[in-house]
């Protein structure tokens, strides 16, 4: 039945409306761990994403079933699990409401970094990636730099223009926590919390497109 | 004397009239369909960039699209506007032919179009100039050309490769039996085994791989092909002109444009009826010669500001037989009130399926006895009784044929989606909200006697699925359309509905009454027996999703995109040997028409490949 309906209702998604949220939620403790929360929020858009996953391609492209995509997370999953200085990874899918979200915790930033610049050439089958500048975080005692993955600037670029208006519609929240006081930041757009602890930067996934300077921040810290 | 210079004068005027070769006339007997634009001088304006972006164009496109058009129009290519323009392509059993055929003026010209073409030699085809390009070839004789492109099926390909690889004492030159599917996900896996699915160069470099084997059969079978095909144009004079009298017969049309398809010859393409072909080869091969003699044929003309197309139907008696009692019903009126004014798509269609299925079940079941063998044998039996014991009258009851739907426009519906809500020190929490989003609304219905039948399914469905609930008036299946949104069922004055339109479903579950579409619509509608459609061009297709439609429905919305106007699709009855269809195309906003007698070629060149 539900077989039918789908076939007769294929052309009914959600066309000018559909959009993405992602949440990056960085903790810094004292010493250098912390933890790497990525959520990705495609509810708004569920018809869309499962008008899309019913096609065999789009635009030219192959269109990956769901078990395809459950490989490359679990893929994903396995490989980080597996690289220096990064335990608990934990991914949680939902495929009702198509919501991912990722967790995993790190000794320091650079081991982060590099386990998921490893991970993701090996989930893309593309080893050059391991050569691109995968560096978005730089901290010290007093300070952390942030600013956006070369990859992901250069495959935000690859965004047809035609997707432009669904970019809009997209938000981008960053926010980065302490066990330190924030003492000052560089990005005037971003928001301090109430225990001074933590900045949220929100911006849309079209801004951020054109302009991939608007999540760099220089985050300074109250020392001991 | 000079009588006598003037009677010769007069003799080989007339002569070169009546003999010399038109552009028509290189058509290859092969095609299987044809675009014959008689009125070519309509198309002068239109630019030469504008002419190759259309998908009938596609297939040369590419050799053309090289910066050589750029900025010229059709009048500055060469080419004569006295012949006619014909674009061709048909698939055969090896291989896929596709062109055009057209007068030149100036060659010259032509060949600043035509510029990447290099001179090749057919020494055994008199009086032609060959010209080759990557993958095209262009054939000049005096005042003609045929622009062909031959694609060897790579079925055929791998066959004719294949033997002549293992002839030569070779192994199976992929070696990737070892490598499963999954492993390909690792890209180190992937690297070690990438040498195994690909054949290795060989260490004589005389000695051809298998992949350089298959493209040199690939040419060879392509130049063999062209070569007969130049050999009956040129040698024999075999063409379709001379090898079917229907499409000798098309062209001598006063129209602006003549249409022409080889349906039997259509439906043998091996996309087409594959699981027959595949599964019930001898079923295919008898059923075939019910499509004997089924062409379309197809008159475009302009006529006040509307591109008209004609378009008869041909048919064999038996297939007519069966078209016959298809459209031998009565119109039913009570869908017409189901159909909103605000509707800017909609069709209907009338069939009567139960006298259809007899009479196929009485036209193909002694075309398949002819054939003896257990198989068969064993297919006929299941047919037999299954025709035996099906209950057909609750059957053909439930689904009488009569059919309509409509594309109702965008509207807004309540989705939930979940919210991330976020506390003064950026901790957050989900909730969920409800969202406005805009959804196309489509409805179909049929005519329905036993309204008994969908009641008891759903009466028995509501009890096992949570998700289906009797409302009264309609049922209300919850989150059937793409996990989100509601599908309502309606069964009403012997209609049954299916719609996503929430509105329909409560406020008009008895029809639109006075908002539904006009008596002149209705009127038309009623007259065109077997299917009536209008499409209001302009807002319809601006508003329709295709990019989730499948290739070739999303290729020919997007061939009429940006359009305006209303097309509308009329029949007749189908009688014993035809039927007419007529598809109108009119209230464009500017006068631009040779441009939409483009767009139209175009749109019916999507819908018939």
């Amino acid at each position: 039945m539900k077989k039918i309906i789908f076939i007769f209702f294929i052309p009914c998604l959600f066309i000018f409306q559909s959009c993405i949220e992602i949440i990056d939620d960085l903790t810094i403790h004292k010493d250098g761990s912390g933890v790497l929360k990525y959520t990705i929020n495609l509810s708004a858009s569920k018809v869309r994403v499962n008008s899309i996953l019913a096609l065999d391609s789009l635009d030219g492209a192959k269109v990956p079933s769901i078990s395809e995509i459950k490989k490359k997370i679990e893929l994903f999953k396995q490989t980080l699990a597996l690289q220096k200085g990064i335990t608990n990874v934990q991914i949680t899918e939902n495929y009702t409401d198509f919501i991912f979200k990722f967790e995993c915790t790190f000794i320091n930033v650079n081991l982060l970094q590099e386990g998921l610049q490893m991970s993701y050439s090996v989930i893309s089958n593309d080893k050059s990636n391991v050569n691109s500048n995968f560096t978005w975080l730089y901290l010290d005692s007093k300070k952390l730099k942030r600013s956006v993955p070369e990859l992901t600037t250069e495959r935000l670029k690859k965004i047809s223009q035609k997707d432009n208006e669904l970019l809009k519609t997209g938000s981008y929240i960053s926010i980065t926590r302490f066990d330190h006081l924030i003492e000052r930041f560089d990005n005037p757009l971003s928001k301090i919390s109430k225990d001074k602890k933590a900045l949220m930067l929100k911006t849309n996934i079209y801004s951020l497109k054109e302009k991939q300077s608007l999540l760099e921040n220089t985050i300074y810290l109250i020392s001991d | 004397m000079h009588l006598k210079y003037f009677t010769l004068f007069i003799f080989s005027l007339v002569f070169s009239i009546l003999f010399s070769q038109k552009s028509e006339s290189l058509v290859p007997k092969d095609a299987v369909t044809v675009f014959s634009i008689n009125n070519f001088k309509l198309l002068q304006k239109i630019s030469l960039d504008d002419l190759i972006s259309y998908e009938f164009m596609e297939e040369i496109h590419q050799e053309l699209f090289d910066g050589s058009t750029s900025g010229k129009s059709l009048k500055e290519a060469g080419i004569d506007f006295d012949q006619k323009l014909n674009v061709f392509s048909g698939r055969l059993n090896d291989c896929e032919i596709s062109g055009f055929s057209f007068g030149i003026k100036n060659k010259e010209q032509l060949f600043t179009v035509f510029d990447d073409f290099y001179p090749v030699s057919y020494p055994k085809i008199n009086g032609i100039e060959v010209y080759g390009s990557f993958v095209n070839s262009l054939i000049i004789k005096n005042e003609v050309a045929l622009l062909i492109r031959v694609e060897p099926l790579i079925e055929q390909v791998n066959k004719v490769a294949d033997s002549i690889w293992y002839a030569r004492g070779n192994e199976i030159p992929f070696n990737n039996e070892d490598l499963e599917e999954e492993t390909i996900l690792s890209e180190e896996i992937f690297d070690e085994e990438r040498e195994n699915l690909f054949p290795v160069a060989s260490f004589d470099p005389n000695e051809k791989n298998y992949n350089e084997l298959k493209d040199s059969v690939q040419l060879v079978l392509q130049n063999k092909k062209l070569a007969n095909i130049l050999d009956e144009l040129f040698n024999q004079n075999i063409n379709l002109i001379a090898s079917n009298r229907l499409f000798e017969k098309q062209l001598t049309h006063p129209v602006e444009a003549v249409f022409f398809l080889d349906n039997a010859r259509n439906l043998k393409e091996p996309n087409e009826l594959w699981y027959l072909q595949t599964f019930f080869p001898d079923i295919n091969k008898d059923i075939d010669g019910l499509y004997d003699g089924n062409f379309i044929l197809g008159d475009l003309s302009i006529i006040d500001n509307k591109v008209e197309f004609n378009i008869e139907v041909l048919y064999n008696e038996n297939l007519g037989s069966i078209y016959q009692e298809l459209s031998n019903s009565s119109f039913d009126s009570k869908v017409l009130k189901y159909i909103p004014e605000s509707s800017t798509a909609y069709f209907t269609s009338n069939m009567n399926l139960r006298e259809a299925y007899e009479k196929a079940f009485e036209v193909i079941m002694p075309l398949l006895e002819k054939k003896n063998d257990s198989e068969m044998a064993i297919n006929l039996l299941t047919a037999e009784l299954l025709n035996e014991f099906v209950d057909k009258d609750a059957l053909f009851g439930t689904c009488k044929g009569s059919l309509f739907g409509f594309f109702n426009g965008i509207k807004k519906i309540k989705i939930k989606k979940i919210e991330y809500v976020y506390d003064e020190n950026f901790n957050y929490i989900t909730q969920s909200t409800d969202a406005d989003e805009d959804m196309p609304i489509f409805t179909f219905g049929f005519s329905i006697d036993r309204t008994d039948i969908p009641e008891k399914v759903f009466k028995h469905l509501e009890r096992s699925n949570l998700k289906i609930v009797n409302m009264g008036n309609y049922w209300r299946y919850d989150n059937a359309i793409l996990d989100a949104a509601p599908l309502y069922m309606i069964s009403k004055n012997g209609l049954f509905l299916f719609t996503n339109d929430e509105d329909l479903a409560i406020n008009h579950s008895q029809g639109y009454g006075d908002k539904s579409i006009s008596h002149s619509n209705i009127k038309k509608a009623m007259n065109s027996n077997l299917i009536y459609a209008s499409v209001d061009v302009g807002t319809s297709l601006k508003l329709f999703p295709v990019d989730l439609l499948g290739a070739k429905e999303n290729q020919l919305i997007e061939s009429l995109r940006g359009k305006t106007g209303i097309i509308e699709l009329k029949t007749t009855k189908a009688k014993k040997k035809n039927a007419n269809m007529q598809l109108v195309y009119s209230d464009f906003s500017d006068d631009q028409t040779g441009k939409h007698l483009l767009d139209l070629i175009n749109a019916i060149y999507v819908a018939s490949k």
